[in-house]
């Protein structure tokens, strides 16, 4: 890797003021902040960035605070991926915020990386990650993964890049309604976690949130979800350790055996965490039988546009489905 | 000794044996290619015996290796991790193209404070895609790498082939200048086999694909040459062959190769890809000369997936046409190896079956702008059995015959007994008796289902005359054991000290193995099995040659002659009266200062050669998800003596890991239009792990030969039999490795449009 400085400021406003100016996009690499790092360090070795300077966010405190509130959970952004798995009173109310920071990488990855880290890490698409490979991700002119090997990329949501979101914990949480709180030079504001996420056709297809280059995630609050069940399910093709095929955040709040509210969002099919609100309404009223597995397995793949080798992501999208379901209705 | 190589048919020696004459298969690389050959060695089975096994303490029992500790807690020093006065780090840049030349500026490189030398490796022109083009040594790592990316490159890029459908297009770029596709097999005329096919009651076929697989080596390639101006140099290799090093080593020293010694302690892992000094290592030679100072040279993991080596991919077209009874009477194949710029291993079909068959396969490579292919762990045989062993299920399908019948019918006389015996066997462990598929995969619409495979495998593994080693015991008593081989892993130092220990009755922790150095007794390197076979017999010898050499000293003080003792534990003692006697350590004082040194050399009668095994899987597989659950393993194998229960054992476990991990993932991946190798690293060129390790039952048939090499055996059969399972579990034949869930989600909706 490329040398760099490095600091370790011990607040916020000193985090902000290192980063660069809310507009300065074409600069904004020249400071990354760092948390657990599993991310940075490969983009690093990689030579995909190379910053000047890198700013550890470790000496702020409270950013590894994970607080239960009356109105939900307070997440900070340092919160390791381990603190959240193993958090017994978080996998009772948000099971699938438990399992889906549970299903990321390996043991090692999991106590080193960060909610923060997961949600704002780059993609795993294997042009993208190559140095010789200037794809548009990385201001080049082509996604050389829509007429190249593109198995392991995305069937929905795609172009002009077709990457997926690698995050495990995006799915769940925006399933869960999370919203982030974001610090920048001028304070702070929140988004909704489902619009913190940009599609490449909408923000710049360099980027894959809203996050301006002034600004840094603190915060993920969840609203508490009393009387919900959830679950996430996720493919990988090892189970040892990998990111996903496809994942499924399912929520419901069932009565009597029928399904009265619903949260679906899938993963490792979209750029951004894919919520799927025709199959979610579509929920509402049903039982939990195969049909209904069916029917709402169409209708949240609905408008997908597979690639040339990633057809199969269709069916296992809709067999995670139908797993998330079968699985919650005998929770 | 007669060398004679083995065709793909060849199941006879080519001629009787001589008097006192016996043939033997062996295994050796022939232009750094595995070759099986028949070797007609002596027939004297005279001289030191392996003796009773019951009466065995150490040899033929389960013995912890006695590096194991050293291993475990970082004791042991690799090659890798060797650091020495004075040393520099060096790293070697690659080709980013596959086909081209390329002008290189080095004085930027140059001019980083801290580069010691920058290093053009070839004349500029690129053949393969990330061939080492140049070098830099530099006072840190870090610093070596900065000098690498400011060595500026200038490419005039050529059109490339790096698929074998760019290859063998027309018009393609040329790879090297024997032409893309060649046609290595002479027999042209497949007209007897035509007939037959043509008169079949039922034909059957299939195109398997094999994808290259990485060695994927923890170590990486690379040496630590010790040079420090003068006319002597040490490399500290990581390599399966000590004495290939020196000579290699020596001529870009500038030195003689007596002037170079090579160390291999201990090395991370070979698999058959690290026979010579290699690009990397002669890098690091030239660079010590230069520089007159120690260099430590290893690979980083993308070059080690670029330049390193791999096992050839390829690609299989077989019909076989049965008669009613389910007998193959012909098979017709076409057999293309893709190893790169090299041509590949050979891929042995019909494997094993194919009794009284007309056979006819073309056999030929195509040559891409990659890597050239290197031996791997029983090179050729994997890819196969991958095909052969998918053929004979779907023969059996395509018959309505059992499994294992369609095999007992297909199997060669010579070998049926052997390999009906494993299989059934493996059946037994694996619960064949209660699975209800047993003739035609399960085509219910269950969402979980189970299926089993077999597959099986035969090897060579027989030694060869190559080794020589001494045997030391100093006047207090210590004992040592001496020889230049390495040890791959596998257990060799443990062996050397048991089978020493043995025939001097003392306990294993009283020899001390000193190995892999190129100033003790020469050896073979390790590649084709042949290591236990040729080193064990060698020890052996030694040891009782140490033996009747201390019985000479020890029988004037017992009064009898040297003929009338025997060991006892920790003693020496007359056979007819043991407790006239003397403790071990009173009769090594009988030796002068020099104490005594005996040596040994191979001894043909204590090996054996020729081994057999057979696995099955079991296999869960998600209809819903295309998720593959291997759930089980089994395996039964033969392979002579035993000289350490625990390793063979292992070596056996991990051969079912790799080829599980070969059947269920690995695979290279080049994009076709950018050249670029897109999964070096060990995320996207996934190999299995921890959670993918089914139950693995291991046993081992009596077998009451001498000792024999089984590592390649091991990893033969393993994805072969995932596949059948995986079929006869949800009725997806996968022609193409590796087995995902993709694949298994599109055969699915392929058998659901069927009907």
């Amino acid at each position: 890797m490329k040398n760099f400085t490095y600091v370790m400021p011990t607040s916020l406003e000193q985090v902000v003021e290192l980063l660069p100016g809310p507009r300065d996009l074409k600069t904004r690499d020249r400071v990354k902040v760092l948390a657990g790092g599993q991310d940075l360090l490969g983009e690093l070795k990689e030579h995909l960035v190379e910053p000047e300077q890198v700013v550890n966010l470790k000496g702020v405190p409270g950013l590894a605070d994970l607080r239960p509130q009356a109105s939900g959970w307070q997440i900070g952004a340092l919160v390791t991926l381990a603190a959240l798995e193993e958090n017994t009173s978080l996998r009772a109310s948000h099971t699938m915020i438990a399992e889906a920071a549970g299903s990321v990488g390996s043991t090692q990855i999991r106590n080193q990386g960060t909610v923060g880290g997961n949600l704002c890490q780059r993609p795993r698409c294997w042009y993208y990650r190559h140095e010789q490979a200037v794809c548009i991700k990385k201001g080049g002119a082509e996604c050389f993964a829509y007429g190249g090997l593109n198995k392991y990329n995305a069937i929905l949501g795609g172009g002009p890049s077709y990457i997926v979101h690698p995050s495990d914990l995006a799915p769940a949480l925006v399933a869960a309604g999370a919203t982030a709180l974001i610090r920048g030079k001028k304070g702070e504001r929140t988004v909704e976690l489902e619009r913190f996420f940009t599609l490449p056709s909408e923000g710049a297809v360099t980027r894959e949130n809203v996050l301006a280059p002034d600004e840094v995630l603190v915060r993920v609050d969840v609203p508490a979800m009393a009387g919900w069940k959830s679950t996430y399910v996720k493919f990988r093709e090892r189970s040892s350790y990998d990111f996903a095929l496809a994942a499924v955040a399912a929520a419901l709040k069932l009565d009597g055996g029928k399904v009265t509210e619903a949260r679906l969002v899938l993963g490792g099919v979209a750029p951004v965490p894919w919520r799927c609100e025709k199959a979610e309404k579509a929920l509402v009223g049903r039982k939990l039988d195969a049909e209904t597995c069916r029917v709402v397995g169409e209708l949240a793949l609905e408008g997908a546009e597979p690639l040339a080798h990633n057809a199969y992501k269709l069916p296992l999208a809709k067999g995670l489905i139908a797993k998330a379901l079968t699985k919650l209705a005998s929770a | 000794m007669a060398l004679e190589p083995l065709r793909t048919q060849d199941e006879k020696p080519p001629r009787p044996a001589a008097p006192g004459k016996k043939w033997i298969r062996v295994t050796k690389a022939v232009n750094g290619i595995d070759t099986e050959v028949w070797e007609e060695v002596s027939d004297d089975t005279g001289g030191p015996q392996w003796g009773p096994r019951e009466q065995m303490r150490l040899v033929s029992r389960a013995v912890p290796r006695v590096d194991g500790p050293d291993k475990v807690t970082g004791r042991a020093m690799y090659s890798s991790d060797m650091r020495l006065p004075g040393m520099v780090f060096a790293r070697v840049l690659r080709s980013r193209v596959p086909c081209g030349t390329v002008q290189l500026e080095l004085e930027a490189a140059k001019a980083i404070p801290g580069v010691l030398a920058v290093i053009a490796l070839n004349n500029g022109n690129v053949d393969w895609l990330g061939r080492p083009i140049a070098a830099v040594a530099a006072t840190t790592p870090e610093i070596a790498e900065d000098g690498l990316r400011a060595i500026v490159a200038q490419y005039e890029e050529q059109p490339f082939a790096v698929t074998p459908e760019q290859a063998a297009a027309e018009n393609a770029p040329k790879v090297g200048s024997r032409g893309n596709v060649r046609t290595l097999s002479k027999n042209t005329d497949s007209s007897e086999v035509d007939d037959a096919l043509a008169k079949a009651a039922k034909r059957v076929q299939g195109t398997w694909k094999i994808p290259v697989q990485h060695h994927a080596c923890l170590e990486s390639h690379g040496v630590v040459v010790d040079y420090r101006g003068g006319d002597e140099a040490t490399v500290y290799a990581s390599t399966q062959g000590t004495f290939t090093i020196p000579g290699d080593a020596a001529g870009a020293l500038g030195l003689k190769p007596n002037q170079v010694t090579a160390v291999v302690e201990h090395m991370g892992g070979g698999f058959g890809s690290k026979f010579q000094l290699g690009i990397e290592g002669d890098a690091a030679c030239r660079l010590a000369k230069l520089l007159a100072r120690p260099v430590h040279l290893m690979l980083d993991r993308a070059t080690e997936f670029h330049a390193a080596g791999n096992r050839s991919g390829g690609e299989h077209t077989l019909e076989a046409g049965l008669d009613e009874k389910g007998q193959i009477v012909a098979i017709k194949g076409r057999v293309t190896r893709l190893g790169g710029v090299g041509q590949g291993s050979g891929h042995p079909i019909p494997y094993i079956y194919g009794r009284d068959a007309k056979v006819f396969v073309e056999d030929r490579c195509i040559h891409t702008h990659t890597d050239s292919s290197r031996a791997m762990r029983g090179p050729g045989h994997p890819q196969a059995s991958f095909s052969m062993e998918g053929l004979m299920d779907e023969c059996a399908y395509a018959s309505g015959l059992d499994l294992l019948e369609i095999r007992r019918i297909n199997l060669p006389d010579s070998r049926r007994e052997l390999y009906m015996r494993q299989l059934e066997r493996c059946a037994a462990l694996i619960g064949w008796d209660k699975h209800a598929f047993k003739n035609a995969p399960d085509l219910s619409k269950s969402e979980l289902k189970v299926g089993i495979g077999f597959a099986i495998a035969r090897w060579g593994g027989g030694g060869n005359g190559q080794c020589k080693v001494e045997v030391r015991v100093a006047q207090d008593g210590s004992v040592e054991v001496l020889s230049g081989t390495q040890d791959l892993g596998t257990g060799t130092r443990t062996y050397c000290a048991s089978i020493v220990a043995e025939e001097l009755g003392l306990e294993l922790n009283q020899v001390r193995p000193r190995i892999g150095r190129s100033t003790f007794g020469s050896a073979n390197a390790s590649g084709g099995s042949t290591t236990a076979p040729s080193l064990s017999p060698s020890v052996k010898h030694a040891a009782h040659n140490a033996r009747l050499a201390l019985f000479e000293k020890v029988a004037p003080l017992l009064g009898v002659k040297p003929d009338e003792l025997e060991v006892g534990l920790g003693e020496i003692h007359v056979a007819a009266k043991p407790s006239q006697k003397v403790a071990w350590k009173d009769a090594c004082a009988t030796l002068g200062p020099a104490g005594l040194s005996a040596q040994g050399e191979w001894q043909a009668h204590l090996a054996s050669s020729d081994v057999g095994g057979a696995q099955a899987a079991k296999v869960q597989v998600d209809t819903r998800t295309g998720e593959i659950k291997v759930l089980e393993m089994v395996a039964v194998q033969n392979c002579g003596l035993l000289l350490n229960r625990m390793s063979v054992k292992s070596q056996l476990q991990g051969g079912m890991v790799q080829a599980l991990s070969y059947g269920l993932f690995e695979e290279r991946v080049i994009d076709p239009d950018l050249g670029l190798f897109l999964n070096a690293n060990f995320e996207d060129y996934k190999i299995a792990g921890v959670r993918e390790i089914p139950r693995m039952t291991v046993e081992f048939e009596d077998d009451p030969r001498g000792v024999i090499g089984m590592a390649e055996a091991a990893v033969i059969p393993g994805h072969s039999a995932i596949a059948n399972a995986i079929r006869n579990a949800c009725g997806v034949r996968i022609f193409d490795m590796p087995l995902t869930a993709d694949k298994v989600l599109v055969g699915l909706e392929a058998l659901r449009k069927k009907g």
